[in-house]
């Protein structure tokens, strides 16, 4: 059966389906808090929610608009300091999946959420890494979730400020980030991709319902990997729909339901 | 520097004055829309220092007015972000018009950078920001921001080296702090540990003044203790329209109200400042115009609900 639903909502229920139950997990705001409160409600009791600013493992009320949001304080094991989340957690190597978002994705999956033009006299700034360079350098997955447009998709980053692959399949490995490396996965609103380890480069999982080789290709500025065979993204359930507009996001404050 | 059991309390006037000056480097408290150094900023804003640095790791209000004020020279900091209100907008015009120097982090970084200064050490090493276009940056006056150096345990490995950051003056707004400075921080504490640890002076403001005794008390809850502290300046509602946790929620209306007033920039910017910073003579002047009674208690209601 199949209940109507928006792009968002697939885009969040996907990304959620891969955290798993028990994971350590680390989360700004936006659509990856949307999804790992999606995972956490539904299939992931037992997910540790870990936020940057220092709480481990709180129940979270919905819908926390900063990470900072006293919400995300709401009966947690601990709230600690940012050393102890980006370091003593994320650093240290305990984090099973780590959410990024950025205004650019390159074929090797780096992340570019600094500028863009030239890094003297930026034509655009955007915030900044912020935790997510941390999170990309030291995460086991890496969950990149973004809309899905031509221009976010570059061949390169104009900046890179948070790393994927580097350049190939030894980028890592030159640049020194830390073992093992990571499963790097994309949802977006018209696929999933994830880094082919031996090519190093971002290859097409899955497609969205309804949308076809052809349309992402012309909307993504790289050619991603393409395996014989696609598969299309399973709807999401009436059920993970329930929990997503009734205990996720109830006042849709990041899923807009028009 | 010897530090004596005396009250340390005074106005944000007078601690702004004689503490923060001009070319200062300052630290800066708080996270997006969590316990900003508000009331102390504003009073930074109406005596006009010049030629700020600022350093901090996730810095929002309180760095996009000062940057607005046109009272800063550099930032160094891990993201300028409100979340969900937006970007930092006077900061980011700033900084595409090439008016201020920026040198990037991440956020862990910078804690990390304020870890070393709080430990007397000159520099500390991470894993993070490899590979990046971030350890690319040039850095001020040909001081490279960032070294890249191999593990002496194993020359297979290279870490980074960040050096210390320690702060001319950092800014703190807290829940709670006795007259001497033993203060107590509710909820998430982000940078602030490391960087109030690593600065050569101190400005706290807080929510409640409380007594030694209390703090004595439970001496495991002094998040920062006394000889770190230079001032104690008492201002409910410190961090408005910022949260201080367990005390009052954001507004976020001030905020959407500031944040069209900073994207807009120009006179729209000016007149923001004109009528709640500059206008105002004190922090409370300025709640009464940004807010009132009746507001700050719906806010005081709205923190009890998520707690």
């Amino acid at each position: 059966m199949t209940a109507p639903f928006i792009l968002d909502e697939l885009m969040v229920v996907e990304a959620s389906r891969h955290i798993s139950d028990g994971d350590v997990v680390l989360v700004g705001t936006g659509l990856p808090m949307v999804a790992a409160l999606m995972a956490l409600k539904s299939h992931a009791p037992n997910m540790c929610y870990v936020v940057e600013t220092g709480p481990i493992a709180p129940e979270v009320i919905p819908t926390p608009v900063s990470v900072s949001d006293p919400r995300v304080m709401y009966r947690a094991a601990r709230v600690g300091s940012l050393l102890e989340s980006l370091g003593g957690v994320l650093q240290r190597g305990l984090v099973d999946v780590g959410f990024i978002g950025g205004a650019q994705v390159d074929q090797f999956a780096n992340v570019n959420s600094t500028l863009i033009g030239d890094s003297a006299r930026p034509k655009v700034r955007f915030p900044g890494s912020g935790g997510a360079n941390d999170v990309a350098s030291h995460a086991k997955k890496v969950l990149i979730i973004t809309r899905h447009e031509r221009r976010r998709f570059p061949t390169h980053c104009d900046y890179v400020t948070s790393p994927g692959y580097v350049d190939g399949p030894h980028g890592r490995k030159r640049a020194a980030l830390p073992t093992p490396y990571p499963d790097v996965v994309v949802v977006t609103d018209m696929t999933v991709m994830s880094i082919d380890k031996q090519a190093g480069r971002l290859r097409v999982d899955k497609l969205m319902p309804g949308v076809s080789l052809e349309h992402l290709l012309e909307n993504t500025g790289f050619e991603p990997m393409q395996p014989p065979s696609i598969e299309t993204t399973e709807t999401p359930s009436p059920a993970e729909l329930r929990v997503l507009r009734e205990e996720v996001d109830p006042g849709n404050v990041y899923v807009k339901r028009a | 520097m010897a530090r004596k059991f005396e009250s340390k309390v005074t106005t944000a006037s007078e601690a702004v004055s004689r503490l923060i000056h001009d070319g200062a480097t300052v630290g800066i408290g708080g996270q997006t829309i969590g316990r900003c150094s508000m009331a102390l900023v504003h009073e930074m804003v109406r005596q006009g220092k010049k030629d700020l640095r600022l350093v901090g790791c996730s810095m929002s209000m309180t760095m996009d007015l000062l940057v607005g004020a046109g009272l800063v020279r550099s930032t160094e900091c891990g993201t300028g972000n409100l979340e969900r209100y937006g970007g930092t907008f006077r900061w980011r015009r700033a900084v595409e018009e090439g008016r201020i120097e920026v040198v990037d982090h991440s956020h862990l970084a910078m804690a990390l950078r304020f870890l070393a200064g709080s430990l007397g050490l000159p520099f500390m090493p991470s894993k993070s920001m490899l590979g990046t276009d971030i350890l690319r940056q040039e850095g001020r006056d040909g001081v490279p921001p960032f070294a890249l150096v191999s593990n002496p345990w194993d020359r297979e490995d290279r870490v980074v080296l960040l050096p210390a950051c320690t702060p001319d003056v950092s800014i703190v707004h807290a829940q709670r702090a006795d007259e001497m400075g033993n203060v107590v921080i509710d909820g998430f504490t982000t940078h602030e540990p490391e960087m109030v640890r690593a600065s050569k002076a101190v400005v706290v403001s807080c929510e409640e003044l409380v007594s030694p005794d209390d703090i004595k008390g439970c001496p495991d809850r002094t998040t920062i203790p006394y000889l770190y502290v230079d001032a104690v300046v008492v201002q409910p509602w410190g961090a408005y329209p910022t949260a201080a946790h367990r005390y009052y929620e954001h507004d976020d209306a001030h905020i959407l109200s500031y944040q069209r007033a900073a994207r807009a920039g120009g006179s729209q910017y000016e007149e923001y400042l004109d009528r709640y910073v500059r206008g105002c003579s004190t922090f409370d002047e300025f709640l009464e115009e940004a807010a009132g009674p009746a507001r700050l208690e719906e806010l005081r209601k709205a923190m009890e609900a998520v707690i």
